[in-house]
């Protein structure tokens, strides 16, 4: 088991150095980030004294060197943009993005995991269908044009709502609700076709032929196996959420990670992509270390195959 | 007993006649207006020392800080923390006397060495070209400053007046006792309002400093909300959520004009936009005939444009210098005649038309490149649209690497000679070909002391890009703004060519 651990613990310090080397190399792909933090028509010595302000101007090899050091010493880096520490920055939107991501993954496991059941036990009837309905809406519907139309329907039209921003749980609802839509979408496609796969199996069928009552073959027996799949995708998820909610934070101006990302991205603040990526990315490496080592505690085979 | 009745009526109405004819006091500030702010407001804007060469961080300053002297609204260099200011005859000495009395927010008052630490203490885009130039500031009085050039410049004051963060000056013992980076979380001015708080991409929240020098402002608090999706700032415009919105366009602006109680306030700022052509140089090339540049000008309706895309609201141009620069020359405008246009291809050589390649551009801008394409193209210039973020073009710009036509804005701060350095003279950073005439008058001018001859060689300038017909200007873009029914003065538009509310001290609520 130590073994076992220590291997997939390598595995994760590659795949974050991997990681370190992308985003760095990929962010300078993307274009000279002077231009975009000047006016159209700086002059050259405008430009050139912004670069060597940001370090800019130095050698990849050197900047990737720095970049490496300061990150070894828990220093991202300060933000082009904000002129402040990355790490600051992350810290500041994450408790917002938490909240945004704890009330959204409510939503998508409430809604989810039960309309998955339904449509799994009512096999081609209307629970069925009415769920694939909502799955295909939530998953084929772009996150800002529901955002909008919530902003629209429950702020400006009924006014029960807070249009945008953050501080009360009423600025949550709406986003919550757009972010977790998506979500429960997914986590209701997962849940049906878990659901379908284990009332197929044997041990279900035995059950049923000892004559329990069908609630309590799903709900006891068959549901508990069921959510395996669907709670470590449900973990993934959550750091998704967390990280990658730019539309949603964006249309609803809430102050997260995603909306930080995607200011990262529009202004080419290097720093905070880096940051951002490599903070999302060691979550979810975390997060997959984590689920490993438990599926090897449940399932020895996993471990002695290892 | 009468007597005395009689005795305090006398008194009592005295009182009232002193009470009533006495000096009007400032009403206190009172009540809050809320901005939806359309980009993410940084805390190296609270600090002048850092100022990048872009106009959004005055949209801070004018409310935090204050300078020797800024665009105010009727003058773009307005006396403000300098009383008065002079020149030695040979352009070398620049004398400041300095306003009594004025104020910090830490309630300390503003002497010489604040305004000789706030201009050593600089490192913002100009520093190197303004210390280059600068041989030393010395501290000659309490209130008096003099700044020593090495050679004569004469846009020193523009630089160090408008179009740097030179010149707006910040508490040197405050500075000095809190340190840089804790100056800007907690930054302390001289300007109307003092910081209260900034939660990083939520909210700016400022006060009233009732000890502003130029008058006590009339709103208490001044919150900026930043709102970045426009249909999102629009929808807390109409729910009250906000008093102020900026920018606001296309069916939205049309939404916000019709809708009972909200105000559609447009500003034109100083940010030209143009086509460039950019082979005329180039003998075997169709832009290197005056006709076909001539005829591409005649080709396009500006004003059709400006209707569909900024309600009319746009400045319809004829050059590539913002109008409200000093030593702008007010260029004729283009018409539109499609038939002379045509007329002029044929002349030209081109009966049919001509297919005039890639016609590069900034994606921010597609909306304008796509109506000005399908006007060339019915005069029989045909381009393909090169679409492209920002950071790439104006990489590929800089680099020289576009042919044929280029879209070109610019809202950088400075007069018309430091945009013809960057958009016309030889050896600009935007500058593809040049005219040996044009970069000869440059020359000239830039030695030239004498600000009426100054003027009048770059007025010759500008007519000669026009007889020559170097660039297909557009307009001066109409940044499209709004306000709710509680605002009496938005303070947008107020100072000519400025994108943002200011000043701030005159923004009012009705009824307060």
């Amino acid at each position: 088991m130590k073994r076992f651990i220590l291997k997939r613990l390598g595995y994760s310090l590659i795949s974050l150095c991997l990681l370190a080397l992308t985003i760095f190399l990929f962010v300078r792909l993307t274009g000279d980030p002077t231009v975009l933090l000047v006016e159209p028509g700086a002059s050259r010595e405008d430009m050139a004294m912004v670069r060597q302000q940001l370090g800019l101007d130095r050698s990849l090899p050197v900047q990737f060197m720095a970049f490496v050091a300061d990150m070894l010493r828990g220093d991202f880096g300060k933000s082009f943009y904000y002129r402040t520490p990355v790490l600051e920055l992350y810290m500041s939107r994450l408790p917002s993005s938490l909240a945004l991501a704890a009330a959204a993954m409510a939503f998508s496991l409430v809604i989810g995991i039960p309309s998955g059941i339904i449509a799994a036990v009512k096999v081609g009837k209307f629970g069925d269908n009415a769920g694939k309905v909502f799955a295909l809406l939530g998953l084929s519907m772009p996150q800002f044009w529901v955002g909008l139309l919530l902003i629209l329907f429950f702020s400006v039209y009924l006014g029960w709502l807070p249009s945008s921003g953050s501080g009360t749980i009423w600025h949550l609802i709406m986003p919550a609700f757009a972010l977790g839509w998506y979500f429960a979408a997914a986590h209701m496609r997962i849940t049906r076709s878990s659901m379908l796969e284990v009332l197929g199996s044997e041990y279900v069928k035995l059950a049923r032929l000892k004559g329990l009552p069908e609630k309590r073959v799903i709900v006891k027996h068959a549901l508990k196996n069921a959510l395996i799949p669907v709670l470590t995708l449900a973990g993934i998820n959550l750091v998704l959420m967390v990280n990658v909610a730019v539309v949603v934070e964006t249309v609803f101006a809430w102050p997260g990670i995603g909306r930080l990302l995607y200011e990262g991205i529009a202004f080419r603040d290097f720093p905070v992509v880096q940051a951002t990526v490599l903070l999302g990315g060691s979550m979810i490496v975390i997060v997959n270390l984590v689920v490993d080592v438990l599926y090897a505690v449940i399932d020895p085979r996993i471990r002695l195959g290892a | 007993m009468r007597r005395r009745l009689v005795t305090r009526a006398a008194v009592l109405a005295s009182l009232l006649v002193v009470v009533l004819s006495a000096a009007p006091v400032a009403a206190a500030p009172e009540g809050q207006v809320t901005w939806g702010v359309h980009i993410t407001l940084a805390p190296t804007w609270f600090d002048p020392a850092e100022t990048p060469p872009l106009i959004t961080p005055y949209m801070v300053m004018y409310a935090i800080h204050d300078a020797m002297a800024k665009a105010m609204p009727d003058n773009s260099m307005t006396p403000a923390l300098a009383e008065s200011w002079k020149a030695s005859p040979d352009g070398k000495t620049y004398d400041f006397t300095l306003r009594k009395n004025v104020k910090f927010h830490d309630g300390s008052t503003m002497t010489a060495e604040d305004v000789k630490f706030s201009f050593e203490r600089y490192r913002g885009a100009a520093a190197k070209s303004m210390k280059d130039r600068v041989a030393g500031i010395d501290v000659t009085g309490p209130l008096q400053v003099r700044f020593r050039l090495k050679e004569p410049w004469p846009d020193f004051l523009l630089f160090y007046t408008a179009a740097s963060g030179a010149g707006w000056i910040v508490p040197k013992k405050y500075v000095e006792k809190v340190g840089e980076e804790q100056f800007k979380k907690a930054p302390v001015g001289a300007g109307p309002y003092k910081y209260v708080s900034f939660t990083p991409g939520v909210e700016l929240v400022m006060e009233a400093f009732d000890q502003y020098w130029r008058k006590t402002p009339k709103v208490k608090r001044l919150v900026f909300r930043v709102i970045p999706d426009e249909s999102t700032r629009m929808a807390a415009l109409k729910r009250g959520e906000i008093d102020i919105v900026y920018s606001v366009r296309g069916e939205l602006a049309e939404e916000l004009q019709r809708t009972p109680g909200l105000t559609l306030k447009p500003t034109v700022i100083q940010a030209p936009q143009w086509v460039s052509m950019l082979d005329q140089w180039d003998p075997k090339s169709p832009w290197h005939d005056r006709r076909v540049r001539l005829a591409a000008n005649l080709a396009i309706d500006r004003k059709a444009i400006n209707q569909a895309i900024t309600l009319g609201h746009s400045r319809l141009t004829g050059t590539i210098i913002p109008s409200t620069f000093e030593y702008a020359w007010p260029a004729p405008l283009y018409p539109f005649d499609p038939a002379q246009a045509k007329k002029l291809l044929a002349e030209a050589g081109y009966p049919n038309g001509f297919d005039a390649g890639e016609y590069h551009m900034d994606v921010a801008y597609a909306n304008v490149q796509e109506a000005i394409a399908d006007y060339l193209r019915q005069a029989g210039i045909k381009t393909t649209l090169r679409s492209m973020e920002r950071a790439g073009f104006f990489a590929g710009y800089t680099a020289k690497k576009f042919k044929n036509l280029a879209y070109t804005a610019s809202g950088a701060f400075g007069n018309a000679a430091t945009r013809l350095e960057t958009f016309v003279v030889k050896g600009g950073a935007y500058v593809y070909g040049s005219y040996p005439d044009i970069d000869g008058l440059f020359t000239e001018q830039a030695a030239e002391l004498d600000r009426k001859k100054r003027q009048a060689i770059l007025h010759r300038i500008q007519q000669l890009m026009h007889e020559k017909v170097m660039h297909i200007p557009i307009w001066e873009l109409g940044f499209v703004n709004g306000h709710g029914p509680r605002i009496q003065e938005s303070g947008l538009g107020l100072i000519p060519g400025h994108a943002y509310s200011a000043p701030y001290e005159d923004v009012s609520l009705k009824g307060k």
